[in-house]
This record gives C-alpha cells, structure tokens and sequence, in this order.
C-alpha cells in the first residue's frame, strides 16, 4: 500500500504568513554563508541536504484528508478536510491515466476540519463518478447535506452529479471495500470517532484521528493495543502534549504524541505518523515536537524493537 | 521487570517511593499504589513522589500522577522528587514538569 497525506492539520485550516516565508528565506541564506551556486537545482539540493524541514519546507496547513492506495483501482481517501479540494484535482489527472472515477470514503466523523473540503470536491460534479461513503455515523449523509444549504454555500447537494452511496458499518465488523478488508473501532470523542484498520496481502494501516483516551479509563487503552496490532504504518492524532490532555485541553476530544508512541509500542507496531497538527504549532513547534516524540520513544523503549517516528506533512508519501 | 514501592512519613509529607520501571506490565500496581498513598496523604498534607529508584515511568504512569493529584485533592500538593536524567526528559516531554513541582531533596 501507499499512503500519501493531502492535509495533516487539526481543527482549522492554515496558512504561511509572509513573515513566515521571510523568515526561511533568510536562515537559508544565512545558512548559504555566501556560497554560489550553478543553477537553482544545486541550489534546492543544497538546501535538501542542509536545511531543516521546518526552514526547507512546511508541514501544511490543509485538515485532515489521507489517501490509502493499493485497492482495487478506486481511489481509498480518509476524511474530507481542506485537503481533499487538491487530491480532487490530482484524481482528475490520475482519471484521465486510466483510473476509474470510483471513490471510497472513510469518515472519522463530521466535525466541521473534517468535512470542509467536500463542497471543493471537483469529482463530484462528474456524472460518471462513483462516490462511496463508508461512515460509523448515521447522520453522515445529513451531515454532508447539511453543510452545503444556502446559508453555508451556494451549491446545494442535489446539483451534484456523482452517483452516491452512503453505507454505515459496526465496530468491530470487518467488511470489504475496494479490495481492501476494514475495520472500524469506536473512539472518545464529542459525538463520537471512528478509526480505521486498513488491511491488504498482510500489510495494515491504521487511521486514527480525534480520539482522545481518557485519564480516568486507561484499561480501554486495551482495545486500541488490539486494533493497532502489528501495523506497518499507524497515523495517529498526537494534537496535544500529554500534560495538556489531562488539564486544559481534557475533554477537547485528543490524543497525545506520548500516548501515541505507548500504544504503538504495545501494539508492536512499525511505523507511527504524528497527525492531526495543532493548528497555533509553527513548523519550528511541529519539528521540535516531532523531535521531542523520536527522543520519547528511545527512553521508554526498553527491549522492545525500535519504533519509526515519523511526522506526517502535506504531500508526505509513505509506501507500506 | 520489577516494580515496587514504599511508603513513609517524614517531616510532615507522606514520602511514596517506587523503585524498577513502570511500563505496560507495571502500570495497573503502580497506579493502585499511588492512588493509594495519596488517598492517604490527604491526611499527611502533602506527598512526595521519591523517584530516586524509579528508572522510567511511560504515559501510563504519568497519567497515574494525574489520578493520585485528583485523589488527593487541590489542597495537597504532590511534589516529584529526585528523578534521574531519563525521568526529567520524560517529565519535560510530556509537560508534565508543568503540571508537578520537581524537587531535589533527601
């Protein structure tokens, strides 16, 4: 499988200020110490090689929206955040390859980062698309519904030409979709999450964004160890520190890096993605929080395999 | 791997010391232990979490913390004394040097 992430941003959508930009302009000339170089390709190689993520690149700032490939041709895409109105375009161009126009869906839930991208959602619009929509929610279709009245957006749902299909899944059920084999485990959030288990030819990827495990109910921490078991690749919310989790920010519906790294330890995971980036983070507080998780992970490892941090970015491609 | 701890009183604290690791397999006794001594200081008035023996404590144990401050109540404070290095990065990661007064004392 491959996992490519088109908005890794939790709650709200956001963008580099100029001041932000001005800034890695200027550490990567101080960075150059006056160097010249041939042309700008030497230049960006220069830059790959020396720079920091955070000053050579962005974490982006598009919500939530993860494209799992490796299905049977259909397109396999987790939430519908901002990130979802550019891999619309880039399915149009895959389409246009030889792709079929079949999408499936898999809602973690409807809050608002998590939907926003639909009504930029091009393919819609396709009369020859397919879009399914695989939901632990009943109210998923009202909810897509809902978002596009008038008084949220000018283009009503019944201008959409797609041929919908809304289907909600238990628990714990696994089921079939696209040639791949899902399952859905219910999470702690406000009217409530759904994570997923993407399996094919024994590889796994889980997807498990805005679930908060409580302070007070740590013995259900069980049931994720189970659901994340021997996963290649574990995209997990690490929104918060652990500290803010049990004091300002208990009950705002999220996860910690420091949690995330002990249920992928249990679990004996492979590969965890820190996701769901908390939207006042600047790339310099991401990168160092990402760094701070790599540093986590080492001392709490003890005889257990190393366990790959990663940090997801907004056009991270992983292979599986 | 091992786990154990002690409690006693000195000087008007309630003194709880765990000694090993506290990981997936120690957590559950390390949080009954703890919650246990601060139910307890709540008639001491204070309680110090002796980490001077402790080797690392993971998310689970942290968390312990919280549910031992919750028992004890607003007005008993819990100090964490005498972690080693690998204890004070864990603690500062998390941010729960935040949440707890590290001390070092006897």
């Amino acid at each position: 499988m491959r996992v490519r992430f088109w908005g890794t941003r939790g709650s709200l959508p956001v963008a580099l200020t100029a001041g932000s930009v001005q800034g890695k302009i200027a550490a990567a000339l101080a960075a150059a110490g006056g160097r010249t170089f041939a042309d700008t390709a030497e230049a960006a190689r220069f830059a790959a090689e020396t720079l920091p993520f955070s000053t050579y690149g962005t974490y982006g700032g598009a919500t939530s929206c993860v494209e799992v490939e490796g299905a049977d041709g259909a397109f396999i895409v987790c939430d519908m955040g901002s990130g979802l109105r550019e891999f619309g375009i880039d399915s149009f161009r895959r389409i246009a390859g030889g792709r079929p126009p079949v999408y499936h869906f898999f809602l973690s839930h409807l809050h608002w980062d998590h939907i926003m991208g639909f009504p930029f959602f091009g393919p819609a619009f396709n009369p020859a698309a397919t879009i399914v929509v695989h939901s632990g929610h009943p109210d998923a279709e009202a909810a897509l519904r809902r978002q596009q009245e008038e008084i949220s957006f000018p283009v009503p749902f019944e201008w959409l030409r797609a041929k919908f299909e809304f289907q909600v899944h238990e628990p714990g059920v696994p089921f079939d979709a696209a040639g791949l084999t899902v399952t859905l485990a219910a999470q702690h959030h406000s009217h409530d999450s759904y994570g997923y288990r993407f399996e094919k030819n024994g590889k796994v990827v889980i997807y498990s964004t805005d679930s908060e495990h409580k302070v007070e109910n740590m013995d259900a921490e069980k049931a994720f160890e189970a659901f994340f078991a021997d996963a290649d690749l574990v995209i997990c919310d690490t929104m918060y520190s652990l500290g803010d989790t049990v004091s300002l920010k208990q009950d705002w519906g999220h996860s910690s890096n420091v949690v995330a790294v002990d249920l992928c330890q249990a679990a004996g995971a492979r590969t965890l993605a820190l996701f769901h980036h908390e939207p006042t983070y600047t790339d310099e507080d991401i990168q160092r929080m990402h760094a701070e998780t790599v540093r986590y992970e080492e001392l709490v490892r003890g005889d257990r395999p190393p366990l790959s941090v990663i940090c997801a970015y907004d056009g991270l491609v992983v292979e599986v | 791997m091992s786990f154990a701890s002690a409690v006693r009183q000195a000087g008007g604290r309630l003194i709880f010391a765990p000694t090993g690791r506290v990981d997936a397999t120690t957590a559950d006794a390390f949080t009954d232990q703890i919650v246990a001594a601060a139910r307890e200081a709540r008639d001491v008035g204070a309680l110090v979490v002796d980490l001077t023996g402790l080797d690392f404590m993971a998310s689970r144990g942290l968390r312990a913390l919280t549910m031992a401050q919750r028992e004890a109540g607003e007005g008993v404070p819990i100090r964490l004394a005498n972690p080693n290095a690998q204890m004070r990065e864990i603690l500062k990661i998390s941010r729960y040097d935040m949440l707890f007064e590290i001390v070092d004392e006897a």
